[in-house]
């Protein structure tokens, strides 16, 4: 009896250590992992069309407007919060940027004016969450979905604009020819390489700065980040900015993309965005989540819709899986929070 | 691991369940605005696209966003189709400007494209859709038999900014005035039933002759109808619509809209698709191929309730 009691009690101890070591890495890397078998599975379906070159390009190009949008929503979830704006703020720069172009302003100013008003409307999001004392920044920014919906249509009178200069669609719509390969002419496109620059940056921003780790703090406790020092209401402001500059971005990309300001752009994307990032394993109770694992969740979301469409399958068929994804991803993070908080 | 295992499950579960419909690189893929689930319209179009398909031999894809409005889902439809190398490419597009680049690269690929239903802005590219200057035409002459000669008529516009709107109002317009009609009234009810009514309201007021009305669409015609019930003017002014939507059928056949205009969608996916296989021999087409339109009243409305 009292042997096996030795014997068993370590074995019991050291269980739940193997799984808490494994859980960070799961944490950090497990959305790497999946999105290597989606490729596997992907592969096995198309293998002549799924690793081409122009093929991976088109995954990269459909998900960058979604990469500039995620990362945005990924610092208001960290701040417990929510932007549901981002798809009406696209909208706005978007359209603003044609119309001004359709009126003749030079470029330099036109391809600003996506991200300063972006800008402007995040700014104004995170003023109205503090300042005017919001319960909750979903209604800000619901109010904000609106407006800026209303105001995008207004300007443009509900119109398409076409016909963008070249310096204006670069970044969305430009391709770098790296050379051939094989028979194929390698095109590596610009929008890839805004989408990994922005993405550094914001790893480095978030991990590395005093004002990047105050952002997870408050997500975590905001009534210990507030006891500590931290001006809460400075920092959500940055926040919802940042989220509005990025969606401002996406509206520069979506514009270079399509050569036009549509009204239609950006409906329902700020639920894609939000779907990405829980996906990518951030906690919607705000303080966790990694610039990695949104990347991978953007991904993931654009890997489904390619190789759906590559098998010439019902968008509806996307939009279940889609759905499903989330709810496991964040029952994985319930599972998580459990087994993190039986030790 | 649990995320990675139950994750590929997932994937797993749902690519099986379409590895059945997976289509060779040799099909010819209509892509349309919308599902057809749910919209008779494109579901008329995907119907024409499949028959034409089978009668030729060739093998067709119809795809669409899963909505009207999701003009990055429609983009990124035929970027995937493009990589897979497909034989042509009829698209009905959500946005013309949007969709303008990417059928752009579809051309450097040498993929032939046609537009169906909405024409697109890229210059060369063959139109298969309704001619609605013939078709407003066709509703205008059957006001001008239907009527005294001479008498008072309006027009009721769509948004005229619009190649639709412009092109019903241009053929309503020309058609009536050249049966001798007097047109005098002419305003925009914005393609809305509720704005309609009230244009009709006030037309009524300062036209109390008027004998019909041309409306560019069902719905701004049902507004009217509405209107000239509540003043109790609908034995007296005839109304003519367009579309033949299932409710003005319904309001034709119960004798208050005297007509409409439909469009034949099952030709555009029919045609669309025949004319890809014309472009992919060689042949030349013309710029625009219109689709027909037929008159509705109440000896046909029963078939478009």
């Amino acid at each position: 009896m009292t042997a096996s009691n030795d014997t068993a009690t370590p074995a019991a101890e050291e269980r739940p250590d193997w799984r808490h070591r494994l859980i960070p890495i799961l944490d950090r890397y497990g959305i790497l992992l999946v999105i290597l078998l989606m490729c596997l599975v992907l592969y096995a379906l198309q293998p002549e069309v799924f690793l081409t070159w122009r093929n991976v390009a088109n995954v990269f190009k459909q998900t960058a407007v979604n990469s500039l949008l995620a990362i945005g929503m990924f610092l208001a979830i960290l701040t417990a919060g929510i932007d549901l704006s981002v798809g009406s703020v696209l909208a706005l720069g978007m359209m603003t940027l044609a119309v001004a172009n359709a009126a003749g302003w030079p470029w330099p100013i036109v391809l600003l004016l996506g991200p300063v008003v972006g800008l402007a409307a995040g700014f104004v999001n995170g003023i109205g969450i503090t300042k005017l004392r919001m319960p909750h920044p979903f209604i800000m920014t619901l109010g904000m979905l609106f407006m800026a919906r209303g105001l995008a249509n207004l300007i443009s009178g509900g119109v398409p604009y076409t016909g963008l200069p070249d310096p204006v669609r670069f970044l969305g719509s430009a391709q770098i020819y790296l050379g051939d390969w094989g028979a194929e002419r390698l095109n590596l496109p610009v929008a890839l390489i805004v989408t990994v620059t922005v993405y550094l940056v914001f790893g480095v921003f978030l991990e590395h700065t005093v004002l990047g780790r105050r952002i997870y703090a408050i997500g975590g406790n905001p009534q210990a980040a507030r006891v500590s020092g931290i001006n809460v209401d400075r920092v959500l402001i940055v926040v919802y900015s940042l989220c509005g500059l990025m969606a401002g971005c996406a509206g520069l990309i979506q514009a270079g993309r399509t050569n036009s300001g549509f009204p239609n752009a950006g409906i329902g994307a700020e639920l894609e965005a939000i779907a990405a990032v829980i996906i990518g394993g951030a906690s919607f109770f705000g303080g966790r989540g990694t610039v990695l694992g949104v990347f991978g969740g953007v991904i993931v979301m654009g890997l489904i819709s390619n190789g759906l469409n590559l098998n010439n399958v019902s968008v509806f068929w996307q939009q279940i899986l889609i759905g499903f994804i989330i709810v496991f991803a964040v029952f994985l993070d319930v599972v998580r929070r459990e087994v993190s908080t039986r030790k | 691991m649990r995320t990675s295992t139950g994750l590929l499950a997932v994937f797993a579960l749902g690519f099986v369940a379409m590895a059945g419909t997976t289509a060779s690189a040799q099909s010819v893929v209509v892509d349309m605005k919308g599902p057809g689930a749910g919209n008779p319209f494109w579901a008329a179009v995907e119907r024409g696209a499949m028959e034409k398909g089978k009668e030729l031999g060739v093998e067709v894809t119809v795809l669409a966003p899963p909505t009207e409005s999701d003009v990055a889902a429609q983009i990124a439809q035929i970027e995937d189709q493009l990589a897979k190398g497909v034989k042509g490419l009829v698209l009905a597009p959500t946005d013309p400007n949007a969709l303008a680049p990417v059928v752009d690269e579809a051309i450097a690929s040498k993929v032939p494209v046609v537009f169906v239903d909405t024409k697109g802005t890229n210059k060369g590219v063959t139109y298969i859709g309704t001619d609605n200057v013939a078709g407003a035409a066709l509703a205008a002459k059957y006001i001008c038999d239907n009527v005294p000669a001479g008498s008072e008529v309006a027009l009721i516009t769509g948004i005229v900014t619009q190649s639709t709107g412009k092109a019903r109002a241009d053929g309503g317009r020309s058609g009536l005035t050249g049966c001798g009609l007097k047109i005098v009234a002419e305003q925009t009810g914005e393609w809305d039933r509720a704005k309609g009514l009230a244009v009709m309201e006030n037309i009524i007021t300062g036209n109390p002759n008027i004998k019909a009305v041309f409306a560019s669409n069902d719905n701004m015609a049902l507004g009217a109808t509405e209107a000239l019930k509540s003043a109790g003017l609908l034995d007296k002014v005839m109304v003519v619509g367009f579309d033949a939507n299932p409710d003005a059928a319904a309001s034709i056949l119960a004798g208050e809209m005297k007509a409409s205009v439909a469009q034949n969608p099952a030709n555009m996916g029919a045609i669309g698709v025949d004319s890809i296989l014309k472009l992919a021999k060689g042949e030349t087409l013309p710029a625009v191929i219109d689709t027909g339109t037929v008159l509705v009243t109440k000896e046909n409305a029963e078939k478009f309730k």
